[in-house]
């Protein structure tokens, strides 16, 4: 048994971006799945918009989630067996049926992440910073209140990162989502409103 | 549709890419098995109905017989032709006899027909291989083929005839000799055990042999098509003198029918492991899937489906697998029936040559009925395999929890 994550206090406001950084081991990961409801503290609370999701059953949780948040992590995972704009309409279909509507949301979001033409291809004949604006406009699908992103581009080359994290920023002021980024690059970092640091599982 | 499903069938069917090697793998396992219950049920229905048709066509229908043998002969005739449904019937009298031939024994059933009237009811002719009925008197036998054979007798040589009656008369001090007869025909029905212990003569001699004088041993009916026996048994049953019984095809020959019925649910049964071997490699080519997908699953619980969503996704795709694997093995299964006696005889030809199998097997082309009952066991059966062996994968897949999914490597 360790200690990961001791005595965090986090708020986080309606279209606000934060950054957190720190050692690996730190902890970042955690705190976004405990921010996410993935994984339960030991003791603690967590609200969603004024809701008390440490008291929500799991399955309950596990549906609220799917609409509040939307999460982005390093390794995309996209769906090998369905195409771009499938993969993105996956975020509607998981939580309710998908209509035209649905559809049409789906399709602009690839074009906000400027991969219209892209729709019909697999994620393997897309490049990493393809495949992770996919899984951005994926985390968008069903306007949720909060973005979280465990280090999105640790997979992508310097300038393909720029890129995302360009696009991240912008799309979340624009669809008005709060972000957590998780990186380790301290000029992305440098972009969000607040910028904190995990150190041995204390946030500051 | 809800995603469990679209997720299913896109992960066996993924759009703009070759199918899945799994996919086609599972679905060629559940056909083969089904293929090969299809074909195996059907030749035996095949066999079946052969043996079916075979009874009716040398006992009727219909039998009707007494405890031991029928003296009111117009009585029971006056009930026969008083039920509209019967359409033709003949006295026989039956029993044992000795038949000697060069020294040559042979202990078979003999069976005497009022010839004039057998016609109507047992298409003898049809059995014929050689000789001629009209040359059947009352010195004269048919023997079956294979007894003609043993005793190693031809059309026109003589056998001697010796019936229990020379014994009974030999307790009395009297000695009765042995009848010399002609053999007038020979028969083959196609039934080893017919065939070889099968005499037919007139039931004049039959009568003279057991010493019935005028009595006969039994009736055998035949029924307008269409008609249903046990009502034409029913009926008959109210008209007829009360030591006089009538019975179907099917209750006079009850203990062969069992064992019919036992050796074909048997096979059945064999066969059902086919599939559930075929369902196995379902599970494991599914639980290959989820620890593969392991991530993907977790990624599916962080978007907001639930568990139980997931574990339908897997189910869902066993029954996929079950009904796309099920369907191919019905085609490929009724293509084979379809073209069975090709087949038979390409495989024939290429290991023994066609007329050693031909008299070896006693038939040239293989007899084949499909039970629509069978197909629709069939059918559940290998579907709810294929999906039972969903299960296993699908609990698998809804215990991962999506932290520890989406940490894995
Ligand atoms: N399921 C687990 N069981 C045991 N220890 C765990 C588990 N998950 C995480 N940890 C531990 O918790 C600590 C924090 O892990 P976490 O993944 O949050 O780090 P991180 O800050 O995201 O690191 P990185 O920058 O390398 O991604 C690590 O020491 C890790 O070994
Ligand atoms: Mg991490």
């Amino acid at each position: 048994m360790i200690e990961v994550l001791r005595g965090i206090d986090f708020e986080l406001h309606a279209g606000e971006s934060v950054s957190v950084r720190g050692q690996s081991g730190s902890g970042k990961t955690t705190l976004l799945n405990v921010l996410a409801g993935l994984d339960r503290p030991d003791s603690g609370e967590l609200w969603w918009n004024n809701e008390p999701a440490h008291l929500l059953s799991l399955g309950d949780l596990t549906a609220r989630r799917g609409r509040f948040l939307g999460l982005v992590f390093q390794a995309y995972y996209l769906i090998p067996e369905i195409d771009a704009l499938a993969n993105v309409l996956m975020g509607a279909r998981v939580v309710g049926p998908v209509g035209p509507t649905e559809r049409e949301r789906a399709a602009s979001l690839l074009q906000r992440v400027g991969l219209a033409e892209r729709a019909s291809h697999l994620p393997a004949h897309l490049s990493g910073g393809e495949r992770q604006r996919v899984a951005l406009a994926r985390a968008l699908m069903n306007r949720p209140r909060v973005i979280l992103a465990d280090e999105p581009t640790g997979n992508l080359d310097e300038h393909t990162a720029d890129d995302v994290i360009e696009l991240l920023l912008q799309v979340c002021a624009e669809k008005g989502a709060a972000l957590v980024l998780v990186t380790h690059n301290p000029a992305y970092a440098g972009r969000t409103g607040r910028q904190l640091v995990l150190h041995e599982g204390i946030l500051a | 549709m809800s995603w469990p499903i679209y997720l299913a069938l896109k992960q066996l069917f993924p759009s703009g890419r070759r199918l899945p090697f799994f996919t086609i793998i599972s679905v060629v396992g559940v056909g083969l098995g089904v293929a090969l219950m299809l074909v195996a049920t059907s030749v035996m229905g095949g066999f079946g109905h052969q043996i079916r048709q075979m009874i009716i066509d040398t006992q009727g229908e219909v039998q009707v017989r007494a405890r031991d043998s029928i003296r009111d002969l117009a009585g029971v005739e006056k009930a026969l032709a008083g039920v509209p449904a019967v359409a033709a019937y003949a006295p026989y009298a039956q029993g044992v006899v000795m038949l000697d031939h060069d020294r040559r024994p042979g202990f078979p059933v003999i069976q005497g027909y009022d010839l004039a009237r057998i016609g109507k009811v047992i298409p003898l002719e049809r059995y014929l291989l050689c000789g001629s009925l009209d040359d059947l008197d009352d010195d004269a036998v048919i023997l079956s083929s294979l007894l003609a054979q043993a005793l190693g007798v031809g059309v026109g040589g003589k056998v001697s005839v010796y019936s229990p009656l020379m014994l009974e008369r030999l307790k009395q001090n009297e000695v009765l000799l042995p009848r010399d007869v002609r053999v007038a025909g020979i028969f083959q029905i196609g039934h080893q055990q017919l065939d070889s212990s099968t005499v037919v003569c007139s039931l004049r001699l039959m009568q003279d042999l057991y010493g019935l004088g005028n009595t006969v041993h039994g009736y055998n009916v035949r029924i307008q098509p269409g008609a249903n026996e046990d009502v034409v048994v029913a009926q008959l049953n109210a008209a007829l003198p009360p030591d006089v019984r009538a019975q179907t095809w099917f209750e006079s020959n009850a203990d062969f029918q069992a064992v019919l019925s036992f050796e074909r649910n048997m096979i059945f049964f064999l066969l059902t492991f086919i599939i559930v071997v075929a369902a196995f490699s379902i599970t494991s080519s599914l639980l290959m899937s989820v620890v593969r997908k392991t991530r993907e699953i977790g990624l599916l619980g962080a978007l907001g489906g639930s568990t139980r969503q997931v574990a339908v996704c897997f189910c869902v795709q066993g029954l996929i697998l079950g009904c796309a694997g099920t369907a191919a093995g019905l085609a490929f299964g009724f293509a084979l029936l379809r073209y069975r006696d090709a087949l038979v005889h390409l495989i024939a030809s290429q290991t023994m040559g066609q007329e050693v199998f031909v008299k070896f097997y006693q038939f040239a082309r293989l007899p084949a009925y499909t039970a629509p009952r069978d197909v629709v066991l069939i059918v559940v059966f290998s579907i709810i395999a294929s999906t039972l062996a969903g299960l296993i994968p699908a609990w698998r897949a809804a215990r991962l929890k999506p932290v520890e999914a989406l940490r894995s490597e």
